[in-house]
């Protein structure tokens, strides 16, 4: 009987290791969400035909988890023939000349300098905070039912001479004009 | 203790010669007393064929110790052992046989002391290649014990047990998610039956919510970036799902300690899967105070 106690205690133990070893991962599911929807964007989304040659410029500005996904993406994928080229802009002075501008919610307030810096390319400005699809901003993500949704303005998409997929306008929720 | 029962098997032996001399019960004592186990074995076996001796308890009480005699000498590494379990089977039949009683006490002790060996063997095979001996032999163990107290109550064991065995069946999965596919609702059905027996087990608590959520979050880390759109909010549908699972149990297990730093990751995570920043940011900001309390 003495032996059972000892593995008891070992079985008890191991039980307290248990609860310890299985740590939650770090890994930032929203940051890869978003990613693919960018990655998605380039395939339903035209850009004019000067903009077709050289790198797939993906800017972003500030910090974002999503950077590292972005890096990764572009990687292992094209844009088309297009390969990416991820830019990080520390403020909104770097900006230049890029085929999609993201600017992160903790960012949300240079939108209006970032939407300054982009009004003479065909640049697709995608954003991440309620309301701001109204703002001159092309596509917003937002949450809805725990989900990751995104809003699309068109008129403003159009206006700087991209082309959206109609499956892509069957998918997104559109920004009241 | 031992003793005893060699003394009480020794006299019932000594009657038994005298009332049995020339049945094969007679000559498989002997054989035993020699140490010749094998041929001891082949006569207490045909004993319990025969007609005359089948119908006596004697010949099981027997059988059982040759048996398990052949088991301490000879199959003790054998987490499998035969003779072990013929050796319990022939003392259960004594006892179902038994009108005296005399014998029941020793009978018992050995019961007892096999079974508990087969309970040793389960916890010594709770790893990934021995794991389904681990469970046969556990569940035999309480088949048998049960023999000896019916009453007895396996509940504590039953939830250790099964706790080290989901952390066996989650090494199991975690090695390969794709192959191992079933291993996820193993685990989730050990958790279950654990919460089952005892609804405020941290372990099986946190276990299952973290199970969920490690599901979900590997799907998505796995997505290639060429999945489509449509199939993606197919995923994710499936994914929200998956945390909406989890968080029950991860809540249950903040509930049973508030302050346990794993929980609070755990939880602050799911929150924060589930698109739930503030919720999520609310977890993290006590987790953050733990931190500083534990740091002064």
């Amino acid at each position: 009987m003495r032996k059972l106690f000892v593995i008891l205690l070992f079985l008890m133990l191991g039980t307290q290791l248990l609860v310890n070893a299985q740590g939650s991962s770090n890994f930032n599911t929203q940051a890869k969400m978003k990613a693919m929807f960018i990655y998605n964007f380039t395939k339903y989304i035209e850009w004019p035909s000067s903009y077709k040659e050289g790198t797939f410029i993906v800017g972003v500005l500030g910090e974002s988890p999503m950077y590292d996904n972005l890096v990764e993406m572009a990687n292992t994928k094209k844009a088309g023939v297009q390969s990416f080229e991820i830019k990080k802009y520390n403020s909104s002075s770097e900006i230049d000349k890029c085929h999609m501008l993201f600017v992160p919610k903790d960012d949300s307030g240079k939108l209006n300098e970032a939407l300054k810096k982009v009004k003479d390319y065909s640049t697709l400005v995608i954003t991440e905070q309620e309301n701001l699809c109204s703002e001159g901003t092309g596509i917003n993500f937002v949450i809805r039912n725990n989900r990751q949704k995104f809003e699309l303005n068109k008129n403003k998409v159009e206006a700087k001479e991209l082309k959206i997929a109609s499956s892509l306008l069957s998918l997104a929720i559109m920004c009241p004009q | 203790m031992r003793r005893r029962t060699y003394i009480s098997l020794m006299l019932v032996m000594l009657a038994s010669m005298v009332f049995a001399q020339k049945s094969h019960v007679t000559k498989a004592l002997k054989y035993y007393q020699a140490g010749k186990l094998d041929t001891a074995k082949s006569f207490i076996d045909s004993a319990s064929v025969h007609p005359e001796t089948v119908s006596d308890p004697l010949t099981w009480y027997y059988r059982g110790f040759i048996y398990k005699e052949i088991y301490n000498k000879h199959e003790k590494s054998d987490k499998e052992s035969p003779s072990r379990v013929s050796a319990i089977q022939s003392f259960h039949k004594f006892l179902e046989m038994d009108t005296v009683g005399k014998l029941k006490e020793s009978t018992l002790k050995s019961i007892q002391y096999l079974s508990t060996t087969i309970y040793n063997d389960a916890a010594t095979s709770l790893n990934v290649r021995e794991y389904q001996l681990a469970v046969s032999n556990f569940e035999n163990y309480k088949k048998y014990m049960r023999f000896v107290d019916p009453t007895k109550d396996f509940t504590d064991l039953d939830i250790q047990f099964h706790l080290v065995l989901g952390q066996v069946y989650t090494q199991v999965y975690e090695k390969d998610r794709k192959a191992n596919q079933a291993f996820f609702n193993k685990i989730k059905d050990v958790y279950y039956y654990v919460i089952e027996l005892d609804s405020n087990n941290l372990s099986a608590n946190y276990n299952l919510g973290i199970l969920y959520y490690n599901e979900a979050v590997n799907i998505i880390k796995q997505l290639d970036y060429e999945t489509d759109l449509i199939t993606l909010e197919l995923i994710q549908d499936e994914c929200v799902g998956l945390f909406k699972q989890s968080l029950p149990y991860m809540h249950k297990a903040y509930e049973l300690n508030p302050k346990r730093r794993e929980t609070l990751i755990g939880l602050s995570g799911i929150y924060f899967s589930l698109n739930e920043l503030e919720k999520s940011d609310e977890i993290q900001l006590q987790l953050e105070q733990i931190e500083k309390e534990e740091q002064r």
